[in-house]
């Protein structure tokens, strides 16, 4: 895959990224065999850019992404995680993958996550206000008020009102709760989000709200995204570049335009091949 | 032509402890013989309980059908026996679903899956005779080792496997109509293709069979579909043929719905076009055009007065007021 010759401008840089979970059977479990989620996968991301990163299910798209926050040794009991991650960080380079849970944390406010399910990933029993506001508690040192006066400052971010902060998770839309779930991965201050399936879950004329909502913060906070999709079409309109993955690996990349106007590996014409076009005249 | 299936002012309400919810308010909607129809709208339009009302398949309580007909060869369906209505279901009419996982019975194998619809509806087909038709239907759907797979379980095949089998099983009465529910929504596109293909080309092989395909995807609708209905609120806010609905859609809410798609094809937007707002909550329901709230043209009748479903063009309905004489604006869009 491609290195950039102008490293200054990338924020974070795969290199041959392998993760293997292991498969447990027998009596007495033991290591049986192994599954090679992410075989061999490279790719750069620079500062203010959107790669989408895209495939069917099984490819090992969501793997790369939670091995970029490195949660998979928590998620997994002896995953086995080889390659380099190296994140640009204002003091220094450094490979994310080789840290502990203890040394990451100095560099997750910067990585932040937003997921598919917007059911599922706000804690019903919190307040919308404590569900942005933890990541505040958790990384910065500001007070109670200063905390406060942020979350409002976030909420109208993501165009949901200050006094939304004092209900609850099931008082919400769709589409209004995964505008909950990028306020609470914008508190920090990110310079990276990845975002797995952010609106496959939603509706098509929420889907649209929230693709919006997502360029203008990029534009506002200059971010860059991972946007990880099955969906080639919600992809086209945000990514910059395509990386698309096949059984583990990318199979090829390039500028998002190319890939569409003119896919060159087999698997991505059979891929875009199959996505439906809402027009009558291509008919089945 | 006669309609194979008619709904006539369908009414399906939930009594829930916040209210009452209408999820389908007032449905009327035919199913031509032969046809591919499709059905769509958002999350909550009430898409999904139009067609489990067909089947009579609402969980009661809450649910219950309050007012309506539904028209199938001759007999009003919600005015049958549950004795006979189960009869109808599987044999006559025929359901499919989107998760090809928790609609099969994991405790079964397929072949006894497939053969209990059989031997359900033909009690004199028994062993022998089922098994075979059994077979025969699941290599109609394309199932490799049919006869390995008639002794396996549901959990050791693919989604897209899985919804072969269910396919299967939903069509080996040979139905007049199918109704299928989000086919494949839950599948992988490469997967999906192959599905609705299989859907078709059976269609074409039974012929005379109709399908109502239920979808929140415009793009699998105009790619399979002959004609299109779309819902918003519990109603029918639009039906035409394929080709006039993506060409001249009339209703705001359809027109929204295809600006706002993303897509692999044409020039690529900057940005995507949206419909403000969000699907009003269906308890609360303004009384007049359920798009009222979100409608970048409403004006004065909108809000309280509900506008009926008028024939615009040969064929081709819609429920708005900018397209119903009666309030003067007649041909502000033609």
């Amino acid at each position: 895959m491609t290195t950039a010759t102008d490293t200054s401008d990338v924020i974070l840089d795969l290199q041959d990224l392998r993760v293997r979970f292991p498969v447990f059977g027998g009596i007495i479990p033991r290591k049986t065999s192994e599954v090679r989620a992410v075989d061999g996968v490279s790719l750069t991301l620079r500062r203010g850019e959107t790669v989408g990163l895209v495939g069917e299910s099984g490819c090992g798209k969501t793997t790369v992404g939670r091995a970029i926050v490195n949660i998979l040794r928590k998620m997994t009991y002896r995953v086995d995680i080889e390659g380099r991650i190296v994140y640009h960080h204002p003091s220094g380079a450094v490979d994310l993958a080789s840290l502990g849970q203890r040394q990451m944390r100095r560099y997750r406010p910067d990585l932040q996550m937003v997921f598919q399910d917007p059911y599922s990933s706000l804690n019903p029993r919190m307040t919308v206000g404590a569900i942005v506001e933890e990541p505040l508690r958790i990384h910065t040192r500001q007070t109670k008020a200063e905390r406060r006066d942020r979350v409002r400052w976030l909420l109208e971010k993501v165009r949901l009102s200050p006094e939304h902060a004092t209900r609850y998770p099931h008082e919400f839309s769709g589409g209004q709760r995964q505008r909950i779930g990028i306020a609470r991965a914008l508190a920090t201050n990110p310079k990276i989000v990845i975002a797995d399936e952010p609106v496959s879950a939603l509706d098509v004329s929420i889907q649209a709200q929230v693709i919006n909502l997502m360029q203008d913060l990029q534009e506002e906070f200059g971010l860059s995204y991972i946007f990880i999709s099955h969906d080639l079409s919600v992809v086209r309109h945000i990514a910059n570049r395509i990386c698309v993955m096949y059984f583990g690996r990318i199979v090829e990349e390039g500028p998002a335009e190319e890939i569409y106007l003119r896919p060159q590996h087999p698997y991505s014409k059979t891929l875009l091949a199959a996505v439906p076009r809402p027009d009558p005249d291509r008919r089945r | 032509m006669t309609p194979l299936l008619q709904i006539r002012g369908l009414r399906t309400h939930f009594f829930t402890e916040s209210g009452v919810a209408k999820a389908v308010d007032g449905v009327d909607l035919d199913i031509r013989p032969g046809e591919v129809l499709g059905l769509v709208g958002e999350s909550g339009s009430g898409k999904s309980v139009t067609a489990l009302s067909i089947l009579r398949l609402v969980p009661d309580p809450p649910g219950r059908i309050v007012d309506g007909e539904i028209w199938f060869k001759g007999r009003n369906l919600l005015a049958l026996s549950w004795e006979e209505i189960r009869k109808v279901r599987g044999r006559e009419i025929s359901m499919i679903f989107q998760e090809p996982m928790t609609s099969l019975n994991p405790v079964f194998t397929i072949g006894n899956q497939v053969m209990e619809m059989i031997v359900q509806h033909e009690p004199s087909a028994r062993g022998d005779v089922a098994r075979r038709r059994a077979l025969q239907m699941l290599g109609e759907v394309g199932i490799p080792e049919p006869e390995t797979r008639m002794k396996q379980y549901p959990h050791e095949l693919s989604g897209g496997m899985r919804q072969r089998i269910m396919i299967a099983i939903a069509l080996v009465m040979n139905p007049a109509l199918l109704i299928a529910d989000e086919p494949t929504t839950a599948l992988d596109v490469t997967i999906q293709a192959q599905i609705l293909n299989l859907m078709l080309e059976l269609k074409t092989r039974h012929e005379a069979g109709a399908i109502l395909l239920i979808t929140h995807n415009l793009a699998v609708v105009a790619e399979t579909c002959d004609r299109v209905a779309v819902m918003y609120g519990g109603k029918i806010q639009e039906v035409a043929p394929v080709r006039d609905l993506f060409r001249n859609p009339l209703h705001p809410y359809t027109r929204g719905l295809l600006a706002s798609l993303p897509r692999v094809d044409g020039p690529k937007a900057e940005r995507l076009t949206t419909i403000p707002g969000a699907v009003p909550d269906i308890h609360m329901l303004p009384p007049g055009c359920k798009f009222t709230t979100r409608c970048p043209e409403r004006f004065e009748p909108c809000p309280g007065l509900e506008p009926p479903l008028v024939e615009r063009e040969p064929d081709h309905w819609v429920r708005c007021h900018l397209h119903d004489d009666c309030h003067g604006y007649f041909g502000r869009h033609s």
